[in-house]
This record gives structure tokens, C-alpha cells and sequence, in this order.
């Protein structure tokens, strides 16, 4: 049985076993290769944008005179390719993809081709998206967020097709996540193997399935929105244009219903890989682990209710400004008790500060300074002086940032030596992990200030505004921080290039952690295991257990080696 | 072909639904939020009165519930067809595939017939609110109705990819769509 | 794998096609708006879960499944209720 599907995958030449392949491993590759790309894009428009709020008018080194018109697509499609095409295809895609089957003891996801078709729909909606800074008009110009009827009526950004292929290509992302989704899920019901029951799953795993089920749940009333939106735009169908009896405001509901949820769905899954970092480096197990499953759980259940924080000043219906409030204090409740008990797990434990945890450790700080600027926005009417101004911009790049860089390299450094056989350079990960640090607080830290300055969000001159001028100088700290933080991660670059082509072998576990992908080879062949499967005969955070000789216990290490 | 049995769970070690199964209802979950929001969208501005729903009147409710009635029997034909593969029945479920796709090709001939009298009156998407919603709704469904029939053509057509669990997961897909129809017709052209 | 208790499909149907000709009745014959309003939607509920727990097994599946389907109908739900004052108490 297994032979044969071994002599097959032998036989596969460069295009079966690289490009269109149903292994989970080469897929997650894929998707990280693919957002990799688009992080390098996102990046830079983030540079230009930075570059002209420093210096408006000046010519933007690579680009020329950013008008305010460039400006607007900057913003706009900074936004959507961080969220949607490096985010969540690293995340999810990547992470997800190497590591569910690999931690459940699994050969692969339990539908390979549908895995293989979401990482083309992936490419394609790529595709889509690229084409859109080509056509007439240019990218789409009306914030990540859409809302009519600016992105509605192509006359108001003088972007046309522009906003259809931006449509077009989120369907086609939402598509291939979907069909993902599915397939987490269904694997980790299905596949696990023996012994290895829920609640022996890693966080990793856990954070995956609740971000998967999020997604699920909450994408269809923006798909549904989605096609108002295009129909609107091309068939003169009237949902959000008040002239014909529709309303610009039921846009925004439907967005940030699938919009609240879809920010855990990309905080979630480096969430999960932090939580299983500490402990390996701590080498104490995680504290108060099912209550974290519990805490998530709860926290997934409560983000479809708060969306209407994003819309205190749209000029809903005032009755819901309290409700809604109410329940975005509330969901900082779960969260607040995950962040205890990663410092719980840390105290009294023996460090070990190799880059993995350098990075969980500035997720952890990082995430904490966004939580808490996260509980002012929440509150309506603090929210009255500081929707819409870089106070907000503050927030979520504290949160999210933490996500995707601190908590995405603390899974990238500690799972490179699995992913690719190679050990990556210590002395280079420290250099690359302090300075996104320093650069990433100078650039963002001054935006809380300008923020409450009454700097608002998406102009393309702060220096049009008299009462700005005084505090450009922080327009100024911000952009050196930022083009400083682009500058930095040309040591990540250099440090994967060199381990990549020169680096030393990987063991298979070089950290000496217990969870089940460290008992495969690095990197683990076709179908993972050997002739059989592992069996799992406890949970994954057993470090430091009384009376063993050694500070860790793996997953599968036989029965009867507890005490 | 057959699951790869190389992924396959060992045997044994679990019971319950199939992951086919669980995979199908994931599936459905995200699309009961898709046709929620667009109903949900339609009912609250429904609720908010106005003349704009007068509208529904120039639709022709016997061909609707004529499409309802095709619909509703597909989906027995198409739940006669599992229990048929279930027992082994093979012309019984060529028949009960061919009289589903039957009805879904049935059911957009008559779609495509309301239509073109509606755009023929003049009433096309852009001529209100009620049209931009009748429009979207319907055309969603039939959509969706188009993709359940490729699939069960494709059921039909290839006997060797045909297992019950197949079919029974092609009706799973189908009796939704149908549901959906079930509150489409009241919401549009009932009340 | 296999259900091994089917229902009676045929009589589901009859049930399915006499609440369709309910509804139909109700929208056409004379009376309370109201009366018509409701008895159109709950025929339509009860159709719809005839369809879901027969023909979609529901009723053989297991409590997991069961969840998979309600609780996207409870967010669906949720997001009317929130609507409501911004659509439907403005007019």
C-alpha cells in the first residue's frame, strides 16, 4: 500500500513533485513562498507611503511624486496584501499546510488534491491581483476596507477595473481559504494518530482549527457583500447608493462582521506558535493548557459579536455603540488570561533565549503594548476622538505586527531547521530579531502620539494641516524607523540564503522538544513516517517532569517512562 | 479513483461520520453564512417598510412555484438515488441522477424564461432596490443550482467515480440548495 | 457508514408539496396580512427542516454535525438582530 504510492512519488519528475504537488510540505512551501513575495510588495509600498508622509512632494526613491491619488493605492493596497496575501497564505497557508499533519501523526491532509487546487486558486488570485496595478486606472484606491460609495463608483477614485480585479481577487483568496479551511478541519478530526486525541493536540494545531473555523463562518456575509459590491459597480444595482434606496452603511456591517473575525484568524496561528515555543524554551510546561484551548474558544465565539467597534463614527444607529462596547472590553477577558499564562509559563523556568524565543518574547511585550491600546478603541467614546487617526494605525500595527513578525519568525526560526534540513546562523537571528525590535517601536510608538495630535489615517500630506506641523518630526522618526525595519530584514534574507546553501544539517531535533513533527527527519521524506505511524501516549508540554532524567518527555516516547 | 489508502486512518481506530461527510457540512456551514447574509440583508430592509417592495408584484408567482414544486421533487429523486446506491441498485440510481439533473436543468430553463420576461418589462437589476436584490438572490441560487448539476452530470456520466458515499455527498449539496429556494420563494415573491 | 433506517422519502414529499400548496394558499386567499405572513414562513421552516432531517440525514447524524449546522444559522441570526436599527427602525 504504501510502496506503491512511494514508487509513484519516485518516479514524479520536476513538475509533479515541485509545482503541482499534493505533498502538505512542498504546498506549505508554496504559500510561503508565494506571501514571502508579497511581503516584499507590501513592504516597499509601505516605504513609499512612509517616505512621503515624511517628505510630502519630494520625489519617493523608486517611484517618483506620490500624488494623492498613488497615495490612495498605496494605503489601499499596503493593507490588503498584508492581510490577505502575506498573512494569511504564511500563517495559515504555510504553517497550517507543514505542520497539522506533521503534529497529529498524519501522512498528509486527508484531501491532498483539494489541498493542491487551494494553493493554485492561491496563484491565481495572485495572479489577479498583480494584473490589477496594470490595468487602466491602476489598483484599487478606496482603503482595504471598500466602502462605497467610494469603491462603488469608479468616477470618485478614477480606478475602474482596477476595483473589479480587486474584487475578483479576493473571491478567488477567500475561495482557496475556504477549501484550506476544510481541510484543516476535517484532517485533525480524522487523521490523528493513535493516542493522540484533542486535547493531546499542540497549540499549534488548536489555534489553527479555531482560526479555520472563524474564517469559515465569517466570510460569507462579505462574500455576499462582495457580489453586491461588483453588481453595483456593474450592472447598476443600488445596495449601497442611497439615490436608489440602498445604504453605504450596510458595506461596512457586512465587512466587519467577517472583518472582527478575520483579525484573530491571523493572530491565532502565530498565538498557537508562541504558546508552543515557551515552553520547549522554557522547558516548563504550558501553564493552564486547556484553559487556553477554553480561552480561545471563548474569544473566537465573542469576535462575532464586537465588529461594530469599527464603526462607532459611521453614523449607525447610537443604541449600538454601547452593546458593542461592551462586548469588545469583554473579549479582552480571554485574552488577557492567554497572556498570564504565557508569563506563568515562563516564571521559574530555565531559559533558553535562542532566536525562537527572542521572537515569542518580543510577541509577547509587543502584544501586550496593542492590547492595551486596543481597550481605548473599544470604548466608544474614547473612540469619538481617536477613530480614524494614527492612535487606531498605532493599535493594530502593535497587534498585528506582533502577530505576523514576532510571533510568524518565532515559528519561522524554529521550524526552519524541520522545514528545510538546515540549521539557521544564532549570531545573525539575534542581529535580525533586535533590530526589527528598535525599528519596529520607533516606527509605530510616535504614531500613538500623532494619533491623539489628531493626525487622521490615509492622507497623503500631513502638512497640509496647520496644527500638524508642529509634530511632523515624529512623521520624520517614524519613516527612518521604517525604512530602517525594511533595511533589517536583509539579514533575515542573508541568514536563510546562507543556511540554505551552506548552513549545517539539522538533526531532527534540535531544540529537544516533545511534539510529534520532531520525530520525523529534517526535512521529513514523502508520507512522513516510516512503515508506521507514532503513537502518542501523552500530552505535548511535558518539561522538566520530576524524577526523569532528562528535562523533556516527547509525545510517542513509550508508556511507563513517567515517573 | 478511489481515497488514497495511503492517507487513509487506520482501520478501526475511529467511528462516526466519514471525513467526506464531515468535509460536506464544513462546506455547507460556510455557505448557510453566505445565503445568511444576503437573506439577512434583504429581511432587515424588508422590515424597514417602504414602497420599494411593491415591486414584487410583477413577478410571476406560477412559474416560481412551479420551480419550487421541480425542485423539491429533485430532491427526493436525488435521496432515492443514494438509497438506491446503497442497495446496490444501479439502474436505480442512474434513474433517480438522471431525473435530478433533469429538474436542475428544468429549474434554470424556467429561471432563464422569468427573466426574460422581467428584462422584457424593463424590470432589470438596476431598476431598484427590489430588483438588485431579486437579481443577486436568484442568481446566486441558480448558480449554485448550475454547480449541482455539473456535479450530479458528472455522477450520471461516470459510472466507475460513482460510490454511494459520492452520491450521498452530491444530495447533501443539493438538498441545501433546495433549501435555500424553500425561503428564497416566500421572502421574493410571497410576502 | 450507510444510514441504515431510512424515512419514508415519498411521504416526505407528499408533506413537502401539501405545506408548498399551504403557503401558496395563504398568500392568495383573503384575510389577515399578518396570519398570511406567518403561516407562509412557518410552512417554509417546517419544509426546510423536513428536507434537513430527512433527506439530509440530520436526524442519524451525530450531535456533532447537528452543531455544524446551527450554529452558523445562530451567527446569521445575530447579524439580522444587529441590522435592525440601522435598517429596519429608520424609515
Amino acid at each position: 500500500m504504501t510502496a506503491t504510492v512511494e514508487r509513484q512519488a519516485r518516479h514524479a519528475g520536476f513538475l509533479r513533485t515541485w509545482v503541482f504537488s499534493t505533498d502538505h510540505k512542498t504546498i506549505g512551501r508554496q504559500y510561503l513562498l508565494l506571501g514571502l513575495l508579497w511581503a516584499l510588495a507590501g513592504g516597499l509600498l509601505a516605504g513609499a507611503m512612509r517616505w512621503q508622509l515624511a517628505w510630502p512632494d519630494t520625489r519617493v526613491p523608486g517611484w517618483g511624486q506620490v500624488g494623492p491619488e498613488a497615495f490612495n493605492m498605496m494605503v489601499t493596497m499596503h493593507g490588503t496584501i498584508m492581510v490577505f496575501f502575506v498573512a494569511m497564505p504564511i500563517l495559515l497557508g504555510a504553517f497550517g499546510n507543514f505542520l497539522i499533519p506533521l503534529m497529529i501523526g498524519a501522512r498528509d491532509m486527508v484531501f491532498p488534491r483539494l489541498n493542491m487546487m487551494s494553493v493554485w486558486t492561491f496563484a491565481l488570485a495572485s495572479l489577479v491581483l498583480l494584473a490589477s496595478f496594470f490595468v487602466p486606472g491602476g489598483a484599487a484606491s478606496a482603503g482595504w476596507t471598500a466602502y462605497p460609495p467610494l469603491s462603488a463608483r469608479a468616477e470618485y477614485t478614477g480606478v475602474d477595473w482596477g476595483m473589479n480585479l480587486w474584487i475578483l481577487a479576493l473571491a478567488l483568496e477567500f475561495a482557496s481559504f475556504l477549501m484550506g479551511g476544510v481541510n484543516y478541519l476535517t484532517t485533525a478530526m480524522v487523521l490523528r494518530a493513535p493516542g493522540m486525541s484533542l486535547l493531546r493536540m499542540p497549540m499549534t494545531v488548536w489555534q489553527q482549527l479555531i482560526a479555520a473555523a472563524l474564517f469559515l463562518l465569517s466570510v460569507g456575509p462579505l462574500i455576499a457583500g462582495a457580489v453586491m459590491l461588483l453588481l453595483d459597480r456593474t450592472l447598476g444595482t443600488g445596495f449601497f447608493a442611497p439615490d436608489l434606496g440602498g445604504d453605504p452603511l450596510l458595506w461596512q456591517h457586512l465587512f466587519w462582521f467577517f472583518g472582527h473575525p478575520e483579525v484573530y484568524v491571523v493572530f491565532l496561528p502565530p498565538l498557537g506558535f508562541v504558546l508552543d515555543v515557551l515552553p520547549v524554551f522554557a522547558r516548563k510546561p504550558l501553564f493552564g493548557h486547556r484553559w487556553i484551548i477554553g480561552a480561545t474558544a471563548v474569544a473566537g465565539g465573542l469576535s462575532f459579536v464586537v465588529w461594530a467597534h469599527h464603526m462607532f463614527m459611521s453614523g449607525m444607529d447610537p443604541r449600538l455603540a454601547m452593546p458593542f462596547s461592551v462586548t469588545t472590553i469583554l473579549i479582552s477577558v480571554p485574552f488577557a488570561f492567554i497572556v498570564f499564562a504565557m508569563i506563568a509559563t515562563l516564571w521559574r523556568g530555565s531559559i533558553r533565549f535562542d532566536t525562537p524565543m527572542l521572537w515569542a518574547l518580543g510577541f509577547l511585550t509587543m502584544f501586550i503594548v496593542g492590547g492595551l491600546t486596543g481597550i481605548f478603541n473599544g470604548s466608544a467614546p474614547a473612540d469619538i476622538y481617536i477613530n480614524n487617526t494614527y492612535f487606531v494605525v498605532a493599535h493594530f500595527h502593535y497587534t498585528l505586527f506582533s502577530a505576523v513578525v514576532f510571533g510568524g519568525l518565532a515559528g519561522f526560526t524554529y521550524w526552519f531547521p524541520k522545514m528545510s534540513g538546515r540549521l539557521l546562523s544564532e549570531p545573525l537571528g539575534k542581529a535580525h530579531f533586535w533590530l526589527t525590535l528598535v525599528f519596529f517601536n520607533v516606527t509605530f510608538f510616535p504614531m500613538h502620539h500623532l494619533g491623539l495630535a489628531g493626525m487622521v489615517r490615509r492622507i497623503a500630506d500631513p502638512l497640509q494641516y496647520e496644527y500638524l506641523v508642529p509634530h511632523q518630526w515624529l512623521n520624520v522618526v517614524a519613516t527612518v524607523g521604517a525604512l530602517g525595519l525594511l533595511a533589517s530584514q536583509l539579514v533575515l534574507v542573508a541568514n536563510v540564503a546562507r543556511s540554505l546553501l551552506a548552513g549545517r544539517r539539522a538533526p531532527a531535533n534540535p531544540w529537544q522538544a516533545n511534539t510529534l513533527e520532531w520525530l520525523a527527519a529534517s526535512p521529513p521524506p514523502h508520507l512522513n513516517w516510516g512503515p508506521s505511524l507514532p503513537v502518542v501516549h501523552r500530552g505535548p508540554y511535558e518539561y522538566s517532569v520530576p524524577g526523569l532524567a532528562e528535562d523533556w518527555l516527547p509525545q510517542a516516547a513509550p508508556a511507563g517512562r513517567t515517573v | 479513483m478511489a481515497t488514497p489508502s495511503a492517507y487513509a486512518a487506520p482501520a478501526g481506530l475511529r467511528s462516526g461520520p466519514s471525513a467526506a461527510k464531515i468535509a460536506v457540512w464544513w462546506f455547507l456551514a460556510s455557505e448557510i453564512m453566505v445565503f445568511g447574509g444576503l437573506l439577512a440583508s434583504f429581511v432587515v430592509f424588508r422590515l424597514g417598510g417602504g414602497r420599494w417592495y411593491d415591486a414584487s408584484e410583477h413577478l410571476g408567482v406560477t412559474l416560481a412555484a412551479v420551480n419550487t414544486l421541480i425542485l423539491l421533487t429533485s430532491s427526493l429523486t436525488i435521496v432515492q438515488a443514494f438509497a438506491a446506491a446503497e442497495r446496490g441498485d444501479e439502474p436505480g440510481v442512474r434513474r433517480g441522477l438522471a431525473l435530478t439533473v433533469l429538474g436542475g436543468v428544468a429549474f434554470l430553463g424556467v429561471k432563464a424564461v422569468e427573466y426574460s420576461i422581467e428584462v422584457s418589462h424593463g424590470f432589470v437589476p438596476s431598476a431598484g432596490i427590489f430588483w438588485s436584490f431579486y437579481y443577486t438572490m436568484t442568481g446566486l441560487h441558480a448558480l449554485h443550482v448550475l454547480g449541482g448539476v455539473v456535479v450530479n452530470a458528472v455522477l450520471l456520466a461516470a459510472p466507475r467515480a460513482r460510490t454511494a458515499r459520492r452520491v450521498e455527498m452530491a444530495g447533501l449539496y443539493w438538498h441545501f440548495v433546495d433549501v435555500v429556494w424553500i425561503f428564497l420563494f416566500p421572502l421574493l415573491y410571497l410576502s | 457508514m450507510g444510514t441504515h433506517r431510512h424515512p419514508n422519502y415519498v411521504a416526505v414529499w407528499g408533506w413537502l408539496v401539501a405545506l408548498m400548496a399551504a403557503g401558496l394558499a395563504a398568500s392568495v386567499l383573503p384575510g389577515g396580512r399578518h396570519v398570511a405572513v406567518a403561516v407562509i414562513f412557518a410552512t417554509a421552516a417546517v419544509k426546510a427542516l423536513l428536507v434537513a432531517l430527512n433527506f439530509m440525514h440530520l436526524r442519524f447524524e451525530p450531535r456533532l454535525i447537528h452543531a455544524m449546522v446551527l450554529v452558523p444559522l445562530l451567527f446569521a441570526a445575530v447579524l439580522a438582530l444587529a441590522l435592525l436599527p440601522d435598517f429596519a427602525m429608520r424609515r
